[in-house]
Formats: structure tokens, sequence, C-alpha cells
């Protein structure tokens, strides 16, 4: 670790004198500790007032009326609002996702049906499929990806580049795909009844599905990634072994090449796990975000109008997310940081 | 499965089976023939991880070449058999190269892109900057609270930008910064929505855990005697960061810069939110570019497509420049963090 000889530096600017040196040299005398948290200020700073502050802010909105000027507290009442909506799970295919918001309460309430169900189902079906395509997908372009072969350079720029394009033009291309005076698959895919002959972006269980699909085209380079690099860490002299023994191939996948790849796609799966339920740009991109809110589409949509409710539906969504950070945070634990 | 190295003597029952059963068999038994499926498999698989990966970029070049007329007439002359029907395959009709000449005409493209270079450059020399003090003490440094430290930068980067979005935006139009629970108004900000500030503030605390991490592992490994000399030759603690240590872990540096870059670049949350009218006079970036001309020019299908190329080509350029960079940084910092 770092020197503790704090002599040799100002010893020799002694006879200087002026403000940079006084600070130099008090920084040089500080302790360890204290000149760790010196150099930690900057980034403390940052992170507390862009993250920290907003998020303790956004639960303290989210306790007050739900109304723009001078709100009074009401306590849990917006939660109580949000998980009370008596609508029925609004799943792909029956209706629709949008939030039906009435105003059948008394105001300055206003009675929300099925809007954070509604929400919650999009970004949960849109994680869960996305994030088990990825995984599939990714293990397979990992498997590729190891192999020695020429051209292996360009075959992995191939499949990194939809990872580094903008969510913006991701959505563009998808949109593009589906809108009914450019796209050239929407027929072929009614036909098989996956989604809406007519209006395919208008209709939020056609959009969930070229959402979710956008998504596995763009990311699945991250989860392939992630799981070559613990492919490559497997020591190869284990396959020698196992060749001797008479292992099939399939074995070798089965006893040596998944058991030691499983730590890393499992930190691979917590992280997009983590990102996919965050998804709104691809959302807005593709097909707006009043088609198929996903739970930060209700926060955006809604912030300007309904100050507590977009509150408490953004620490809502926190809270979810928390819990997976909460994996990983126990996984990094595990492995002793 | 079969075991291996049998010698393929069977030839006399081979006789009386069918083709299909003979290979089966012949793969069972014969390594060389086990060898050629997987083989086979291998560019099977290969080849279908290059044209589903790339097939996007293709679609965009045919809808940016071919003229705006042909694109609404939806023609596309040539069709592939696909499971059950004929589909259109998309081939360019026509050479139009002058759409890529129309999108800086239409809107001023190029002042998008600028705004999203300058708010991508800007964020990442903050982030490398402060990333480098926290990569320092986290890597080189042993203090009470290391651990928790670290674990609050992960938590913190994982919560959705939902989260942050309200209290932030009240900020950044110049309301008050409340302290939260206590109902204190601390001071009223001057209002940054439309100024780069609102982007690159929310950028850096967001993109800023992942450089730490990176520059946590590469100034980690600088060995303390480099460190000592230079503080013996009576450089100071920060000299010794800046003018050794940074220098040496320079792969690192530029690891962490071009993630950062592509980060922000891609980002679609903040860039679409906080600059309010889409205007490139008030910052904002490509998102806003983008998606001028799907809300404006809601026909010009071939300039949505043209302008999307011109927006992906310097992630193109980089992915291809920088390959083995951004590898190295997306697997170091989600693995060894």
């Amino acid at each position: 670790m770092a020197t503790d000889d704090r002599t040799a530096g100002p010893a020799r600017r002694s006879n200087r004198s002026g403000p940079v040196v006084a600070i130099t040299r008090w920084m040089e005398n500080l302790g360890e500790t204290g000149f760790a948290y010196l150099l930690l200020t900057p980034v403390v700073v940052l992170l507390g007032a862009i993250a920290l502050y907003p998020l303790l802010r956004t639960f303290e909105l989210s306790l007050y009326q739900n109304v723009l000027s001078d709100p009074e507290f009401v306590g849990l009442e917006n939660y109580v609002q949000l998980f009370t909506g008596n609508a029925d799970a609004r799943m792909p295919g029956t209706t629709t996702f949008l939030p039906e918001v009435t105003t059948s309460g008394s105001f300055p309430y206003v009675h929300v049906e099925g809007l954070l169900r509604s929400a919650l189902a999009v970004t949960i079906i849109f994680t869960v499929v996305s994030v088990f395509f990825e995984t599939i997908i990714g293990f397979g372009q990992a498997l590729v990806l190891d192999r020695e072969f020429r051209g292996r350079r360009w075959v992995r720029a191939a499949i990194i580049i939809p990872w580094a394009i903008p969510i913006v033009i991701q959505g563009m291309i998808f949109y593009l795909m589906f809108h009914p005076d450019t796209g050239f698959l929407t027929e072929y895919l009614a036909s098989w009844g996956l989604v809406a002959e007519t209006n395919t972006l208008n209709d939020p269980a056609s959009s969930l599905l070229i959402v979710t699909v956008a998504d596995i085209w763009k990311t699945t380079a991250f989860m392939a990634l992630l799981i070559l690099a613990g492919l490559q860490s497997i020591d190869r002299s284990l396959y020698d072994v196992a060749e001797v023994a008479g292992a099939s191939k399939w074995q070798q996948f089965k006893l040596i090449t998944f058991p030691l790849v499983l730590p890393a796609l499992g930190i691979a799966i917590l992280f997009r796990t983590i990102d996919a339920m965050r998804v709104y740009g691809l959302i807005d991109s593709v097909s707006g975000c009043t088609t198929v809110p996903s739970l930060s589409c209700m926060v955006v949509e809604t912030f300007n109008t309904n100050r507590g409710l977009a509150s408490a539906i953004a620490f809502v969504t926190a809270g979810i997310i928390a819990i997976a950070v909460m994996g990983v945070i126990y996984q990094q634990y595990k492995e002793g940081l | 499965m079969a075991t291996a190295n049998e010698p393929p003597t069977q030839s006399s029952d081979d006789e009386n089976k069918g083709p299909l059963e003979r290979w089966t068999h012949g793969v069972l038994t014969d390594p060389a023939k086990r060898d050629r499926l997987y083989r086979a498999l291998f560019y099977v698989a290969c080849g279908f991880f290059l044209v589903t990966t790339l097939f996007p970029f293709y679609w965009l070049l045919v809808l940016a070449l071919t003229p705006n007329t042909q694109i609404l007439a939806g023609d596309w002359e040539v069709t592939v058999p696909l499971v059950g029907a004929e589909v259109p395959f998309p081939t360019p009709q026509g050479f139009n190269v002058y759409a890529f000449v129309e999108v800086f005409q239409q809107v001023p493209f190029h002042l998008y892109v600028f705004n999203s270079f300058v708010l991508a450059s800007v964020t990442t020399v903050i982030v490398i900057a402060l990333a480098s003090l926290a990569g320092y003490v986290f890597g080189r440094l042993e203090f009470p609270g290391r651990g928790l430290m670290m674990l609050a930068v992960l938590a913190v980067s994982y919560f959705p930008p939902a989260a942050f979005l309200i209290p932030l935006f009240d900020a950044f139009l110049g309301n008050a910064i409340v302290v939260p629970f206590l109902g204190i108004e601390l001071f009223a900000p001057p209002r940054l929505v439309n100024t780069p500030g609102s982007m690159i503030m929310p950028f850096s605390a967001l993109f800023l855990p992942l450089a730490i991490f990176i520059l946590t592992t590469f100034y980690g490994q600088i060995p303390d005697g480099l460190e000592d000399a230079a503080r013996v030759e009576g450089t100071t603690r920060l000299g010794a960061l800046f003018r050794v240590i940074m220098p040496l872990s320079a792969p690192g540096v530029a690891t962490a810069a071009v993630l950062t870059f592509i980060a922000v670049y891609n980002e679609y949350f903040f860039s679409s939110i906080m600059a309010l009218q889409n205007e490139p006079n008030q910052w904002s970036p490509l998102v806003g570019g983008i998606l001028s001309y799907q809300t404006q020019y809601t026909t010009d299908f071939n300039l949505m497509a043209a302008a999307s190329i011109v927006g992906v080509l310097p992630m193109l350029i980089l992915v291809v420049v920088a390959q083995e960079k951004i590898v190295s940084g997306l697997t170091d910092g989600a693995l060894k963090e």
C-alpha cells in the first residue's frame, strides 16, 4: 500500500510559502484514512447530490398529496391507492396495458385502477423473457467465440456492435421494421398470430413482443462477453483429463464447462435483470410509453401531473430493483470483495 | 452417449440400415465424423449469429438508399421462403445517396451529434478524474469503511434513473433544494434544464461506478515500489497518482474512458427529458435529433434510416478500433469488482 514516508515530498519545498503549498503540506501530512476520505469527497458529494438526495426526496414526496402545489402529508395513501387498484392484471392480448385513471375518488385523490399492476406486469414479463433468451443466445455466442478460428476478431466485433449503438437508434430500427408503411415482417408474423396485423405499434401485446426482441438483439452481446470471460478462465487441462478418461463432448460440457461457468453466469443474469427492469428509452422510441408503459414509463409520463403517485411508483420501482441489488451485493460479499 | 475411440468396423451392419441411421451411427462411433458434425454445427451457429446481429443494419442501409416513394410502395421485389409463406426480403430499390445529405438539411442533425460529442467528452473527463481519485483510494489505500464505501457506490449505480428523476427535475428547473423530511429550504440552484449541466451531472453520477471499479483494478496492480520511488523524488501524493500511477495504467484509463463515452452517447433517459424542446441550440443531443424525425417528419422514412446510420457510425468505428478495451472493460467491471 501507499508509502508512509511523508517527509520526503514537502521537505524540499519548505522554503516556499503560499496557499497552494500550505494545502499541499496539509494533504501530505494527513493520515492514510484522512487522505482516503479526502480523495473520496468529490465522489461522495456527486453521488449524494445526484442519487442519494433525490432518492430520499422521492420517498418524501410519495408521502404527500397527489397535487402539484402545497401538498399535505397523507402518509401511505398514495401507496394504498396504487396497490388496491382493483382492476384485473392487464395481461398482454386481453385488453390494454394502459392505466385507467378515473376521477371516481374524492378530490384531491384520484382513484387509479390497475395502474401499478399493469406496469408491473409489463416490466416483469419484459425482464424475464428478455433475460431468459439473452442467457441462452449469449451462451451460444460465448461458445462460438471461445473457439480459435480465423476471423474471430471480426465475428466478435459484429456481435458486440448491437450493444454499442444508441438506444434511440435501436428503437428506430425496430420502429421502422414494424411501421405499417415500411415494415416487411408484420404480415408474416401476423399469420402466426404473433403480432397484430394492423396498428402493430399501437397494440400493447405486439409492442411488448417487439420491444423484447429488440432488447434481446441489443444486449445479448453483454451476456455473451461475461459468459465468455467465465469460459476462458476455465483451466484447459481439465478437458485433456476428461478426454483421456473417455468423456464425450456433451459430458465435458455438463461436468466441466457448465458448473465452472455458473458463477459468471449468475452475475451476468443479475446485472441484466437489474438493467432490464429499468427499461424506458426503448419502449418510448419504439411504440411510445402510452402503449406499453413500464414502471419507469409510468414515472416519466405522470410526474408532471401526479406528483405524489409518480413518486410512489418511482420508489416502488427502486424497491423492486433493490431486491436484485441485494443479490449482487450478497454475491460480492461472499467473494470477499 | 457413445464411448470414444471405438473403431468403425460395423460396415456389414451398416448396409441394411437407412442413410440417416447409418449417419447417426457413424457420428456416435467415429470421432472423425463427430468432429465434422461439431464443425458444421459451429459454422451454422456462427452464421446465424452474424446474420441476426447484422441484418438490422442492412435493413437501415436498404431504407436509406431507397427513395421514399419506393419505400411507401412497399415492393421489395425479392421474397424468401420462410416456414409456411413467402416473406418479402428488403433489397435497395435505387441508390439514393442524396438521403445522407438531406439528413443534415431537413434538421441540423450535425448539431445534435456535436452536442452528443460534447456531452460525452466532458462527462468522460469528469468521470475519469473523479474515478481516478476513488480508484486510487480503493485500489491502494487501507482504511476503515473501505468495503462499505465500495458497496455504497455499487448500490447507487443500480437504482433506476426514474427514482432520481422527480427531485432532480425540480432542482434543475431552479426550485429550491429541500432537506428531505425536515422541510428546510437550503438554496435555489440555477435553472439548468436545456443546458449541458442538467445532463452532465446525472451522466457522471450514473457512469462513475463502472469507471471506479475498472480503475480500482488497474491502479491496485501498480507495484508500491514505483509510487515510493516517485515520492522519494519529491512528488506529492496526488502528483504520484497523476504523473506515475495514471500513466502506467494507461490501458485501464483508456478502457474506462471508452466505456463512459459509449454509455453517454447511447444514453436515453436524461438525454430525452432534460432537453425540454428537442432543439439543438438548447443542447438536445442525438436522441433529440432522431426523435425529431419520428415526431415531425413522420413520413420521411429514408431520412430516419439515414440519420440512424450517421448516428451509429461513430460507435461502429469505436467498436472496431477499441474492441479489446470494450471486452476487457465490460468483463473486468462486472466480474472482478
